[in-house]
């Protein structure tokens, strides 16, 4: 079976920094797939390649087989990918409701001068995301909250908020950027359930995490990077036990504790 | 798939959700509605100010959807004004084609120059853009005064242009011209209006509040901002005609860079993506100073000071945007 996004021998320069290094790796149709690693391994530069926003110097991207190696980032939205970002990029100045409907950017296919004009097609069209848009908000709990300014919420409601707009553009891979980062430890558990939900509704997941609970819960497959290197690649449990994890990644996470303590 | 069966849903939106803006409209429209009256009450002199106003309103909203929504510095904007006068001056005194026959063009041309010259700055820096227009309003005056390809007059500009003819009617007293910018004004308005709800005015700020965020959703800034420059110059091309039209004279210095300036500054003073904040700030710009003409070397004084305190006090503008609105 083929998968359905592909990386080839990804490698990425910055200056005289090799953030990335020939990493391949696969994800599969209806996974949930992480990516983890220290701080500076290079997994966010990963996401930056997959969504287009930098242009891999080694190496080719696949969709379904395509290539699409340095696309631009509204273009692989289109083609189904959508992300959220390791800080939260909720628009500001809008309520949840506007901020998910925002989501829906590519479902209104009306023409500019049809919203102009306020022609009845177009009027419809909006009513249609607009019930769209509310379905997304209960469906993740967020209905009470829809008119409030988004980011007047806590923290971990802004996440969820995030979440909504990807899921409102109905991706087929959502690649999640340390969701878990601040969520405090029943946030992160509902976070858990939320991850499976959106996996069993036929979206596949690729997420960065540091949250070793969330990782190696709700992961169907793991990769490993060190120094924009795969150094390990399986499920949890295989992953758990690896001494080259252990000693890279874990090893290292002991220490930044040891340093922050 | 199932868009069609989605779009056939039509349930009712909360009541959170329509309420609001239809009172502001519902306003809009009265104080417009009243406004038509204005040649049965006020002087001649009112009345031609009152159509200037409406001018400058339309040129103030048209540079509101490239800066004020779109979030580009289009420090420039006097020139699809002037775009738009020239080529319904030129249509009309040199090839004889009737008034409202050289409006589309007016638009047409205005819009196409906009697009053109924003396509390859809008990927700048704000500064950048900023730079560039200021530039091309420099060339276009340049242009004009020196009478390029020996149409546009030169620094005397293009007179005599004809009165707007509609079935046979002529509108050529004040108050048929009043009621001419006024209409036009209400239609301008009323697209202003249908830009807020809909997914171009919508992506326009998604893309000035967080340009990246709204990339990974699918929006094409590039495309979306073309068009707004597009849209913004087509509009002041509109208004440009109406201009010639009622002065039924041409000329560049009516182009010139500080009147891009005011613009600029009627959008951020009155309040950016704000209808009535632009209307408002087109009412400071234009109208107090034809109360206090007796003052006029004061004015730029007063201006300024004013402009001053109004940003330090009040940086989102007079008449800020809504927060959230619908």
């Amino acid at each position: 079976m083929s998968a359905l996004l592909e990386l080839r021998g990804i490698g990425m320069t910055f200056g005289g920094l090799r953030a990335v290094d020939d990493l391949s790796f696969a994800v599969q149709q209806g996974h949930i797939v992480g990516l983890i690693g220290p701080n500076g391994a290079g997994k966010t530069t990963v996401f930056n390649i997959i969504t287009g926003v930098y242009r891999p110097t080694n190496g080719d991207v696949f969709w379904q087989d395509q290539r699409i190696t340095g696309t631009a980032p509204h273009r692989i939205a289109r083609l189904g990918i959508r992300r959220t970002f390791q800080t939260i990029r909720l628009f500001a100045e809008m309520s949840v409701f506007e901020n998910v409907r925002a989501g829906c950017h590519l479902r209104a296919r009306r023409n500019w001068w049809q919203g102009m004009l306020s022609l009845p097609a177009q009027r419809r069209e909006e009513t249609a995301l607009a019930e769209r848009t509310h379905d997304i908000l209960h469906r993740l709990d967020l209905a009470q909250v829809a008119d409030e300014p988004a980011t007047s919420l806590p923290y971990g409601m802004q996440r969820r908020v995030e979440l909504a707009r990807t899921l409102a553009g109905e991706p087929l891979l959502v690649i999640l950027d340390e969701p878990a980062a601040g969520l405090n430890d029943a946030e992160s558990a509902a976070l858990n359930d939320t991850i499976f939900a959106i996996r069993d509704s036929g979206v596949t997941v690729l997420l960065v995490e540091h949250d070793m609970n969330v990782v190696m819960n709700v992961t169907d497959h793991i990769v490993v990077i060190n120094f924009g290197r795969k150094i390990a690649e399986g499920n949890a449990e295989s992953i758990r036990t690896n001494p080259a994890v252990i000693e890279a990644y874990l090893g290292t996470e002991d220490e930044d504790e040891e340093a922050a303590a | 798939m199932a868009e069609s069966a989605e779009i056939a849903t039509t349930a009712p939106l909360p009541a959170s959700r329509r309420s609001g803006f239809h009172t502001s409209g519902a306003v809009g429209l009265a104080l417009w509605a009243i406004a038509l009256g204005v040649p049965a009450v006020l002087n001649s002199t009112w009345v031609s100010v009152a159509a200037i106003f409406a001018i400058y309103a339309i040129t103030a909203l048209s540079e509101d959807i490239i800066l004020g929504r779109g979030g580009m510095f289009d420090m420039g904007h006097a020139v699809y004004l002037g775009i738009g006068a020239y080529v319904t001056g030129i249509l009309n005194t040199e090839f004889g084609w009737p008034i409202f026959a050289t409006m589309p063009a007016a638009i047409l041309l205005a819009a196409a120059v906009g697009a053109l010259l924003a396509a390859p700055l809008i990927r700048l820096r704000g500064d950048y853009l900023l730079v560039a227009t200021i530039g091309f309003n420099a060339i276009f005056v340049l242009a004009m005064q020196n009478n390029l390809g020996g149409i546009t007059g030169g620094s005397d500009g293009l007179f005599g242009l004809d009165v707007p003819r509609i079935f046979g009617l002529q509108l050529a007293s004040q108050p048929a011209m009043f009621w001419l910018d006024w209409v036009v004004l209400g239609g301008a308005l009323l697209l202003m209006r249908n830009l807020e709800r809909c997914e171009l005015g919508r992506t326009l700020r998604y893309l000035k509040q967080d340009e990246l965020a709204a990339t990974t959703l699918g929006v094409d800034a590039r495309a979306a901002k073309t068009l707004a420059f597009a849209i913004g110059a087509g509009l002041a091309g509109l208004a440009g005609s109406l201009f010639a039209v009622q002065l039924s004279s041409v000329g560049p210095s009516s182009f010139v860079f500080t009147e891009s300036v005011t613009l600029f500054a009627i959008v951020i003073v009155g309040g950016q993506g704000s209808i009535p904040g632009v209307l408002l700030g087109t009412a400071l710009m234009f109208v107090v100073p034809q109360i206090f003409r007796d003052f006029a070397q004061y004015r730029y004084f007063v201006f300024g000071f004013a402009m001053i305190v109004v940003m330090v006090l009040r940086p989102q503008g007079l008449w800020p945007r809504r927060r959230t609105a619908v």
